[in-house]
């Protein structure tokens, strides 16, 4: 018995499959399958060293555990997948730090007092280490260089205008027209106050005005609340 | 319906309907989340939990109507009754509560923490055994009894079989999180790029030949040639997730060659559809409602995942989108186009069958629900796409933080947000007038029986 499949065109020509088309459709589809397996057998050989495996220790697989227990990847993306709700955390470690992660970790809610928040998980100091230790292990992966470097001015800002930026300063204060009106105006900090009264104020509001309602951003790492008050104080 | 046994179809449906309902309730919640800037269920539901939920119950929703559909079309092609009502009960029974168990569970952290896979191992466990359970009485029902198998029929059971092999691939816990999303893609990817795709046009082939008397065989002719290419281009076309994850480098050409192919099968079996649509004008009834959501799922099935697809695919170009709000741009175009729409087509075609209702006309209700879950979709889905771009500019071009970048797109997200809220209105016009059909109809009020096949179109 042969096998015709039979076609007809939108202009009623007719055009038939023949046994040998279907064969050759058959074929092609299960080669593919097998290339893809050969491929899958290659790349999970090579993935070794790109994603250095001899440093998955024990306390790395626990971290991966932690992300995955408390559905990190539901928010966040990792190497790009997951949640678009907060930011990729694979170059994490390489741009915030281990003394930043942590933090954050420990309170993420003062990191971040305005703004989109992540919830409090009560980590123990024990699911932090392998926590941040696993974040380390995801930065060194080789993913053939995502994401790509910036292109844009951004890159060329100072750390302190990132930290201000990061800690959505800009949500309540204004530097030249840009920012909120909630807090005064940052654009000529520098000329009013000193680095050191800057650096006060970013530790504890409440000892300049007893009724401020800025939240203190003591939990910043001291690398940080540096950088941000040089950048205030160079606001003249 | 031919076979009282097709009825279990009916059950099926409408426990993927309350899914389908729940599912779009949790969007909202997750899109409200954006455009709120204190989130005061940051501690009750967070944002990864009501994700998580949307997501689960639009896999189990989906999955539900698809079986139920199966049933029915199975009992239909083969002529027979099903192997086991009670046994397909039994795995909708299993289904149901480990879909509920799960999404319960998510909101105490009980989670494996994969995305989409989010399960804890127990509940896929079980899964497993539902789909085994599935795959039996299927396969029983085709083979006993030496019954004729149409190629319809064996492309749905393939598809079947291939949908429960590759879940196996999200179950383990694997120590390597690049060796993890490998194999989790074999779930994500080969599920809708592969087994769902064999499912749907199956499904699209036997609704065709059922709505439009088309002659069955030039319609399964098309849906063989439409199987081998989405495989042949589907399967290697995982490649395009296998750019940035700690993968070889190879896969950036392989990946981009093969997905970039991805669209022509899916193109053609919109043509296909909308060319034998037109012939089913000739036929003395149409299913009106059920030929315009058909119609319709293949023009926004081509869009979604074909072009919004296909626009990204590229890894010049995926460099800068990848894990941005087009990728939600995209998964909710495409689902909702390839999937979410064929449900519902297969609903409004199977239901009025169950029950004796009349489908000639189409009731206004089923049209307004038509229109706003469409056209809301269509919205929905260009806010994220600008969303997407602008974030894109600002955050991965720009280099502007995150938080910072997130900002400038709020007014995107409230757009979403209405859009959303649209949507919603219009799930429950579909759900009520959905409803309507699915009541039984008094022997007396029942319509004639459509039997295409006794009718051949020249």
């Amino acid at each position: 018995m042969t096998f015709v499949i039979d076609t007809t065109l939108a202009d009623g020509a007719k055009s038939c499959i023949m046994p040998s088309t279907r064969t050759i459709l058959w074929a092609t589809t299960l080669l593919s399958a097998l290339v893809f397996l050969g491929m899958t057998v290659d790349s999970l050989r090579k993935m070794g060293a790109r994603t250095h495996a001899d440093q998955l220790s024990a306390q790395v697989v626990e971290g991966k555990w932690v992300w995955q227990h408390y559905d990190c990847n539901d928010c966040h993306t990792i190497l790009g997948i997951g949640g678009y709700y907060a930011p990729d955390v694979t170059k994490s470690y390489a741009i915030r730090g281990d003394a930043w992660l942590r933090q954050f970790l420990k309170e993420p809610g003062k990191m971040y007092p305005t703004g989109r928040q992540m919830p409090n998980f009560h980590l123990a100091e024990a699911q932090i280490d392998s926590l941040v230790a696993y974040l380390k292990w995801v930065s060194e992966v080789d993913t053939n260089g995502w994401p790509p470097a910036p292109q844009g001015a951004a890159r060329a800002e100072s750390p302190g205008t990132k930290i201000f930026l990061a800690q959505h300063c800009n949500t309540c204060h204004s530097i030249r027209g840009s920012g909120g009106t909630l807090a005064p105006d940052l654009s000529r900090e520098g000329s009013r106050q000193t680095k050191d009264w800057i650096l006060v104020q970013i530790n504890d509001p409440r000892s300049h005005k007893p009724d401020s309602i800025m939240p203190s951003f003591k939990r910043l790492p001291d690398s940080d609340k540096e950088d941000l008050a040089d950048y205030l104080a160079s606001l003249k | 319906m031919r076979y009282k046994s097709q009825k279990i179809a009916r059950e099926y449906f409408l426990a993927a309907l309350a899914l389908f309902l729940l599912q779009v309730i949790f969007g909202i919640l997750g899109s409200i989340k954006y455009v709120w800037g204190y989130d005061p269920l940051l501690n009750v539901i967070p944002f990864n939990v009501a994700r998580a939920i949307h997501i689960n119950l639009l896999v189990f929703w989906l999955l539900l109507a698809l079986m139920g559909a199966t049933y029915y079309m199975v009992a239909d092609e083969i002529k027979t009754e099903i192997y086991s009502v009670k046994l397909a009960r039994l795995q909708l029974a299993i289904l149901l509560v480990s879909g509920v168990t799960a999404i319960v569970g998510y909101l105490f952290r009980w989670s494996f923490g994969m995305p989409f896979l989010e399960q804890p191992t127990a509940i896929k466990l079980a899964i497993v055994v539902a789909a085994l359970i599935f795959l039996a009485n299927v396969a029983l029902t085709m083979f006993t009894n030496h019954h004729t198998l149409t190629r319809t029929t064996a492309t749905l059971l393939g598809g079947m079989v291939m949908l429960s092999v590759m879940f196996l691939f999200g179950i383990p816990f694997m120590p390597n999180l690049s060796t993890q999303y490998y194999f989790w893609w074999w779930v994500i990817h080969l599920w809708v790029e592969g087994a769902w795709e064999l499912i749907a046009a199956s499904l699209v082939g036997w609704a065709l030949i059922k709505v439009t008397g088309v002659s069955r065989q030039r319609i399964e002719g098309w849906v063989f040639a439409e199987v081998c290419l989405v495989l042949l281009t589907g399967i290697i076309g995982t490649g395009h997730h296998y750019y940035w994850i700690g993968t070889p480098q190879y896969w950036l050409w392989w990946g981009a060659i093969f997905s970039a192919a991805e669209p022509i099968p899916i193109m053609m079996m919109l043509v296909d559809t909308v060319r034998h649509m037109i012939k089913a004008r000739t036929l003395p009834i149409v299913n009106t409602l059920g030929l315009a959501w058909l119609g319709a799922s293949g023009f926004v099935h081509f869009m979604g995942a074909g072009v919004w697809g296909f626009g990204q695919t590229f890894p010049q170009i995926n460099r800068w989108t990848h894990g941005t709000q087009i990728t939600a741009s995209h998964g909710h175009f495409a689902f909702w186009g390839a999937y979410g729409m064929l449900a519902i087509a297969l609903m409004y075609i199977i239901l009025p069958e169950i029950s004796g209702h009349n489908t000639e006309q189409g009731s206004k209700l089923g049209f307004t629900a038509f229109v706003s879950l469409n056209f809301s979709m269509i919205f929905l889905v260009m806010a994220l796409l600008i969303a997407g771009i602008v974030q894109v500019y600002l955050q991965r071009v720009m280099g502007m933080d995150f938080l910072e970048a997130q900002n400038y797109l709020r007014i995107w997200f409230e757009v979403r947000l209405v859009t959303g809220c649209i949507f919603l209105v219009g799930t429950v016009l579909v759900l009520w007038d959905l409803f309507r059909l699915a009541r039984t109809l008094p022997a007396g009020e029942c319509a004639p029986e459509l039997d295409p096949e006794a009718v051949p179109v020249a």
